[in-house]
């Protein structure tokens, strides 16, 4: 009884010390972690003030400060005009893939009717093939329309958007969430579908509406398959990331590293900042979308 | 203001489940109807039928007269209160309770005037602006009530609106929906789980089970009259006892013999039973718990049983008692009835003497489980 | 084998159970098939029925039908516009009336298109005349010049297009058929038909789901349905650069493609589709799995009670999926190469040897093991942020009440996390595992952008006509088959992207088998 005791007195004040060492390991990884996960960024930054094409070597830290990557990036390059077809893919893309990813996920999650389940299967199905695939015929197509090299991102929005409705699962999630009796009292109350869908439905559901919109934003900025594909190489209709990619193939590596530098620093601070401002939307996307399936 | 009638509704979910079937039923103007049975017996899928939220698989609900089969919710001119309250968590309470006349595109006095009035009634006028979430459990059930009184409709349909509130409450808002309904003049149907819903609400009672309705009937007919052992056991708590015994025709007189004892059968029982020309068989005896009472060792009519727990509930005791062959049955003694002496021996494994009237006796064919007096 | 029941199932060891487990596991997979192949055949039952019934129903419409329902099977419409619903009746005459006018009376309509891509014939091109160059006939002096001839992608897809317009007829010729049927019905029962006006209306209400989908539809239809078949149909061909379809027309060859992946020779299909398959499944299994417990461990760590400014760590690790995914792998990658500042780092520390780090300055990535190894560790650097944000708010999820009970049980910490944080995490996220495994089966990004699918696999390499390298995957093999090879293979990049699509599908189904929560949802409720 007595030798009892004494060891839960012992164990208690282990506690105390044993958590107090945890604590000290997690803080030591946390900032180990932290140096890892901000490492890049740091280089990139500060690689991008270089004077000069530096090439790698192994000084992060500048020779000499100063913006002539930045000058150079605006003056011998069309960098402004990439800036810009990516920012107008990704506000397009945005827009349409908001609408069709919002009313097939809608119709999936609070609409019943005949070919509910088989639509599901088949998008499921569909979705099973390699994408990309598709876009040799599309790309011909696309061709004869005109809708690639220097229009590519014209044609790049139609292939973001076109099949969207494919990914609907993450807000289909969320719209289960939101009681279907809340649509059956409207119904009762006097509203069509339509009113159920705009008066009641829609005010809920500003995070997963945010959520699309910053998941249709992101995604040009991200894309590389598709888009080296259909812009075939012309220099107008790139989007920052192909663009960028040639710049570190051999050849080049050594002319343009400093200003790839300087260029994902002005490609990042803006989606960066718009994304960590809808942080909170992102999480609870996330969130939702995995534990729905 | 409407009647409702029901003819040969069903419900068929995917292929074959059959949840409704073979539903007939005339409400009238007025009448305050209530659902009554166990989880998945049909009464909600009826009630959401005859609001249009479910197809009909087959029959013909009416309204006023008019067939309702194919017409919209909102063509129906129901009111409803959900079994969650459903109420719009991005509108006011005020807002919550307008919009069906906003659909309607009432006229903002009016809209003012109606809002006000119900909320008046229901007590939730201070928290008109408020959003629903931040209201208790019962004044969201208010608020949900006071939704569908303002839409001034024919048929008032209610589902389980009681069943997320703590039984205090419950009993509360029970007391207020009886009031209510004399200020809402209007068709009530009411679904419950709750027999003691049931039984204080209604006008009538429907019992309902696997989708087919047992019976029918005031909750006085229901109670005194059990159509079958279903009805029997699901009405009053705690639930009848049931027990095979043999009844008895000896000389024009009925008696029956529950574990060697002999009780003859009396009243309108007994009438019943000469005019259906029963003789001597083996039945299922019903008791009410309620029906029991104290006896004593040497009375021919007295059974024999031993305590097995004593549940004192304040007003009266329940006795859980085996008796015959270990059957356990329940007998319900009021406290004031007993004397101290005896309420200090009723403990678990005294033997006591129990026994019952002849005219509060139920008989029950074991087969059909129908009553043999229906 | 032999089921326990569960009695006898509580009696076995752990490592019995363990063991009993894992058998029962693989003898149910036979089970599956059957499973399959039996709802494969109630499927076809059920198709047989539908059939016969569809037949029963067009019978009975056209015996009990009026002159006008029996003249609307050749005259699309008519028994609509009949009984009296002038916008569907007008409708399904204007379909009937494009329908013919495409097929059979514009020139080189849909009927001719179907006849120039000679369907499924072996040997045959598709398309008659190939363009090229020639005498101009215009021309009175014979100048050569580039004379138009058909054009075999195009000629195949109004094919497609037409069969498809083939089936939307005889689907709309049913559809209006049944309307026939169901205006009788109406009529007989003395309720009222419905009008243009209240169809318009129902646009919104109860068929508000047509209003909503149309347009998905469509989207869907145009850029995955129809690319999808058109590229499956691809594999029965010869379709490559030498067979570009416009100099040259390519033609039907049949299963001959697929004959192809029986080669296991030097630089042949089957030996390199193997073999990168292989290393895509180990890759998709170590990328998903070491993400998902890494990310949940620095999930935990930082929930954890007693640990400050939360909301920083957190940020620091969001700012990585917040940067363009390609800044930060392009980056990563030079890091690492030869002349970069952590490959300099290493050989300065005299960690690598030098010969490692010449080969053509590409460093790490020139050695199969560290390039394999060091793409699993950047992409954990990529993929913790993701797991550690869905950690987190499924970990605030977990009921703490199950903790409290677990600690008064006697629980330690490490016990607490197998016991109650983990099942809980593989129960609610066995849908995100799943995603998240077929997302790094087909993980583009990280290994193009990172390694290029280097170093150079000579074994295999060449076949498709392309370099392959030793950290390929199907995905970046066939991205490099399709858009940067010279031959371009599209029949064999046809061939690879169906055996994908098999793999991923029976994969899918292996786990949808197996992971909890599509089966017991409530469990955890």
């Amino acid at each position: 009884m007595k030798n009892e005791k004494s060891t839960i007195k012992k164990s208690s004040i282990g506690a105390k010390t044993s958590r107090t060492v945890a604590n000290t390991i997690i803080y030591i990884v946390l900032v180990v972690m932290t140096v890892v996960w901000m490492f890049p960024f740091f280089g990139i930054v500060l690689e991008s003030f270089e004077v000069g094409t530096k090439a790698m070597d192994s000084n992060l830290w500048p020779i000499e400060f100063g913006f002539d990557n930045y000058i150079r990036l605006f003056t011998e390059t069309k960098f402004l005009k990439w800036f810009g077809n990516t920012a107008f893919m990704g506000v397009f893309t945005a827009l349409f893939q908001t609408f069709f990813i919002l009313s097939m996920s809608y119709t999936l999650s609070r609409l019943r009717f005949k070919g509910r389940k088989g639509l599901m299967n088949m998008m499921l199905i569909m979705g099973m093939f390699p994408g990309f695939l598709t876009l040799i015929l599309i790309k011909k197509v696309f061709w004869d329309l005109g809708l690639t090299d220097d229009m590519a991102p014209v044609g790049l929005i139609i292939v973001y958007c076109a099949s969207s409705g494919m990914g609907y699962y993450v807000s289909k999630g969320f719209f289960d969430t939101i009681s279907k009796s809340l649509d059956e009292a409207a119904r009762v109350d006097g509203a069509t579908r339509w009113q159920v869908f705009y008066k009641v439905i829609m005010p809920l559901s500003k995070p997963i509406v945010i959520y699309t919109i910053l998941m249709g934003f992101m995604a040009p900025w991200g894309d590389f398959m598709m888009a080296k594909y259909i812009i075939n190489g012309d220099p107008n209709g790139m989007n920052v990331a192909v663009m960028m990619q040639t710049w570190l193939s051999k050849n080049l590596l050594n002319d343009n590293y400093t200003m790839f530098c300087a260029a994902a620093v002005i490609v990042a601070v803006p989606v960066t900042a718009v994304f960590l401002a809808l942080q909170k939307y992102y999480v609870e996307g996330v969130t939702g979308g995995a534990v729905k399936g | 203001m409407a009647s409702v009638k029901l003819t040969n509704v069903k419900k068929i979910y995917g292929k074959n489940t059959l949840a409704v079937d073979n539903f007939n039923l005339d409400i009238a103007d007025k009448e305050f109807i209530v659902f009554v049975g166990p989880s998945g017996c049909g009464k909600s899928t009826t009630l959401r039928m005859i609001a249009g939220l479910e197809d009909i698989s087959g029959g013909t609900v009416e309204i006023d007269g008019v067939v309702v089969n194919d017409l919209q919710p909102r063509d129906r001119d129901i009111a409803m209160v959900f079994q969650n309250y459903a109420l719009y968590p991005h509108l006011s309470v005020f807002e919550n309770m307008a919009f069906s006349l906003r659909l309607k595109k009432v006229p903002q006095d009016e809209v003012y005037k109606r809002v006000t009035e119900a909320a008046e009634i229901l007590g939730i006028t201070e928290y008109l602006t408020r959003k629903p979430r931040a209201l208790s459990g019962g004044q969201r059930q208010r608020v949900a009530i006071g939704r569908a009184m303002v839409r001034d409709s024919k048929v008032f349909l209610m589902d389980e609106p009681l069943s997320n509130l703590d039984a205090k409450l419950r009993n509360q808002m029970r007391a207020e929906i009886i009031l209510l309904r004399k200020k809402i003049d209007t068709t009530f149907i009411y679904v419950t789980h709750d027999q003691t819903e049931a039984m204080t609400l209604g006008d009538r009672i429907v019992i309902m089970k696997d989708g087919l309705i047992q019976q029918v009937g005031t909750p006085t007919e229901v109670f005194d009259m059990p159509c079958n052992l279903f009805v029997a056991e699901f009405i009053g708590a705690p639930k009848m006892n049931t027990f095979k015994t043999e009844l008895l025709l000896e000389n024009g007189k009925y008696y029956v013999t529950p574990f060697g004892a002999k009780i003859e059968v009396t009243g309108d029982k007994a009438k019943g039973l000469a005019e259906k020309r029963v003789g001597t068989r083996e039945i299922v005896l019903g008791v009410r718990p309620e029906h029991f009472v104290l006896s004593k060792q040497g009375d021919p009519c007295a059974i024999s049983c031993q305590i097995l727990v004593n549940e004192m509930m304040g007003s009266e005791l329940h006795l859980h008692v085996l008796v015959g062959d270990n059957e356990k049955i329940i007998v319900r003694i009021p406290t004031v009835s007993l004397t101290d002496e005896q309420r200090r021996s009723l403990v678990q494994g005294t033997t006591i003497y129990v026994t019952f009237e002849g005219k509060v006796m139920h008989f029950f064919d074991e087969e059909s489980q129908t009553n043999l007096l229906v | 084998m032999k089921k326990l029941n569960d009695l006898e199932y509580l009696k076995l060891s752990k490592f019995k159970a363990f063991l009993y487990n894992v058998k029962l596991f693989f003898c149910s997979i036979p089970g599956w098939f059957v499973k399959l192949g039996l709802s494969i055949w109630a499927l076809i039952k059920n198709c047989a029925f539908v059939i016969r019934d569809e037949f029963a129903d067009i019978g009975r419409t056209f015996i009990k039908g009026n002159w006008a329902v029996k003249l609307s099977f050749l005259i699309f419409g008519l028994g609509n516009l009949y009984y009296g619903q002038i916008m569907r009746g007008i409708l399904f005459l204007l379909f009937e009336i494009a329908f013919i006018v495409y097929m059979f009376i514009i020139p080189d309509g849909g009927l001719h298109d179907i006849k120039l891509a000679h369907l499924f014939q072996n040997g045959k091109t598709i398309g008659d005349k190939a363009g090229g160059y020639g005498v101009d006939p215009n021309d009175k002096y014979g100048a050569e010049i580039w004379l138009e001839g058909d054009e075999s992608t195009r000629v195949l897809l109004w094919a497609l297009i037409a069969v498809i317009f083939i089936i939307a007829f005889i689907y709309t010729w049913r559809l209006q058929v049944k309307q026939c049927r169901i205006c009788m019905d109406i009529t007989a029962s003395g309720k009222k038909i419905k009008s243009g006006k209240d169809d318009l209306k129902s646009l919104l209400d109860d068929q508000f789901h047509k209003t909503l989908l149309t347009p998905s539809i469509i989207g869907i239809t145009a850029f995955t349905i129809i690319p999808t078949v058109f590229m499956m149909i691809i594999a029965f061909t010869n379709f490559d650069a030498a067979h570009d379809g416009y100099g040259t027309l390519y033609s039907w060859v049949g299963f001959e493609n697929f004959k192809e992946l029986t080669n296991f020779g030097q630089g042949g299909m089957g030996a390199a589709f193997s073999s990168i398959l292989g290393w895509n499944l180990i890759w998709a299994v170590f990328a998903t799995f070491s993400n998902y417990f890494l990310g949940m461990m620095v999930a935990i760590m930082i929930n954890k009670k007693g640990i400050k400014i939360k909301k920083f760590w957190r940020t620091v690790l969001v700012m990585t999926i917040a940067i363009p995914q390609f800044v930060s792998l392009l980056y990563v990658s030079k890091l690492f190469a030869a002349d970069g500042i952590l490959g300099r780092l290493f050989l300065n520390w005299n960690l690598i040897p030098q010969s490692m780090l010449d080969a053509y300055q590409r460093g790490f990535w020139e050695n199969p093991t560290t390039a394999k190894i060091l793409l699993i560790v950047i992409n954990i650097w990529i993929g913790i942020p993701y797991v550690m944000l869905m950690a987190t708010g499924i970990l605030m999820n977990i009921p703490q009440d199950l903790y409290e009970s677990a600690r008064v049980d006697g629980a330690s910490g490490v016990q607490q996390f197998t016991k109650i944080t983990l099942p809980y995490m593989l129960f609610v996220t066995g849908p995100y595992l799943l995603t998240s495994f077929v997302g790094n089966l087909n993980n583009f990004n990280v290994i193009y952008l990172l390694s290029g699918g280097g170093p150079p696999n000579t074994s295999i390499s060449y076949a498709g006509g392309v370099d392959i390298g030793h950290t390929d995957l199907l995905i970046t093999w066939l991205f490099k088959m399709t858009a940067e090879s010279a031959s371009s293979q599209y029949y064999m990049a046809s061939v690879i992207g169906i055996l994908m699509f098999l793999v991923v599908s029976i994969l899918s189904l292996i786990v949808y088998n197996v992971i909890p929560s599509t089966k017991n949802e409530e469990d955890f409720g």
